[in-house]
């Protein structure tokens, strides 16, 4: 006999995931899945962000490292709260350990909460943790085929970030190349070409993710912020 | 041909990032608490749906369905995946079409403003046994 079942394999992870959005929507925070291949800059990035707007911006950071705290402890000097999930070999978070940390912080104190996930372009993809939105970084270092390859990411993701910037003249990326894949699978889709080591373009990423939070977090205690 | 005992597949398939084996898991619970709730004492058939979106590799998919069956009642279940195209419609002008090539664009009006309708699924869409 056939029993007919119909459901997402990954509804477990998907029903977790909507009550963590329904909790961090209440608790006005905007929580970011960055998602990139390992060595993209992902932590990098996290630093130059709190230097930028630690000060205006009360930020959380969970690290999803395979075994090490070694991007956590990167992080240490910004006085924030920071929680290492080790997925001990696993290649991506899943919604059920975002939730078992999430009582670590003081969400009613926290305007961002960034998620480092586990350095892979693949799975993170398939596992919703109740972000506000994901977030592509990808370097120049990797090629320009990222976005052909793995066009899920590129699809789901809110914006881009191209890092590495300085690094093109000693690579055989061709920008065009990246911009025209991505372009086909997500038009519309921001794209910010950095490189958080000399400090390109990421005035326009601050700008952009101000916007994102201000729309999240406007009037979590009653008064806009500017 | 590589053959693994008892739990280190599940360890390898850790170390070499598959996500396949966490799908499987899940899958295989589905499978599992299914069976007990209508009595099956064998499954015979498992029937899934894929998106071609997903980036899933069905021979690591089975291998891991295998390894986490082996010794149950799903021991001997045949797994039928289903893939299925990536197909959108626009939002601008209503055309319905598959996407190749990575090209998220309407076939009819060029249009980048679209809904997907399959590509994505994830399913298990019944079971079979006795």
């Amino acid at each position: 006999m056939e029993i007919k079942i119909m459901k997402n394999i990954l509804d477990r992870n998907q029903n977790k995931a909507d009550e963590i959005r329904n909790l961090l929507t209440l608790k006005k925070v905007m929580m970011v899945n960055i998602i990139s291949s390992p060595g993209a800059g992902k932590t990098t990035l996290l630093e130059r962000t709190c230097e930028a707007l630690g000060a205006k911006f009360r930020i959380g950071v969970i690290e999803g490292d395979i075994t090490t705290d070694r991007d956590a402890q990167r992080l240490k000097k910004y006085n924030i709260p920071i929680v290492v999930i080790n997925t001990e070999g696993g290649c991506h978070l899943d919604s059920h350990s975002i939730s078992k940390v999430l009582d670590n912080f003081d969400l009613d104190n926290i305007d961002i909460l960034f998620v480092e996930n586990v350095g892979n372009l693949i799975c993170p993809t398939q596992f919703d943790l109740g972000e506000s939105f994901k977030l592509a970084i990808v370097s120049t270092a990797e090629g320009d085929d990222k976005p052909g390859k793995y066009p899920m990411l590129f699809r789901e993701a809110a914006a881009v970030l191209l890092n590495k910037i300085d690094l093109i003249p000693y690579t055989n990326f061709k920008i065009r190349n990246f911009n025209s894949d991505l372009r086909k699978i997500n038009s519309h889709i921001p794209l910010f070409e950095i490189s958080c080591t000399r400090g390109d373009g990421l005035a326009e990423w601050y700008k952009w993710i101000v916007e994102q939070v201000n729309s999240v977090t406007h009037f979590k205690h009653g008064v806009p912020r500017s | 041909m590589i053959s693994f005992q008892g739990n280190s597949f599940r360890e390898y398939a850790r170390k070499k990032n598959m996500h396949e084996l966490k799908i499987a898991e899940d899958l295989s619970a589905i499978v599992f608490e299914t069976a007990v709730n209508n009595h099956l004492s064998k499954v015979t058939k498992v029937n899934i749906i894929f998106g071609q979106m997903i980036q899933i590799v069905p021979d690591i998919f089975e291998f891991a369905f295998r390894e986490i069956a082996r010794n149950s009642i799903a021991e001997n279940a045949e797994l039928n995946i289903e893939i299925v195209p990536v197909e959108m419609r626009c939002k601008n002008c209503g055309s319905i079409f598959f996407v190749t090539e990575n090209r998220f664009k309407c076939s009819t009006c060029s249009s980048t403003d679209l809904d997907i309708i399959h590509g994505k699924e994830l399913f298990i869409k019944s079971i079979e046994g006795e």
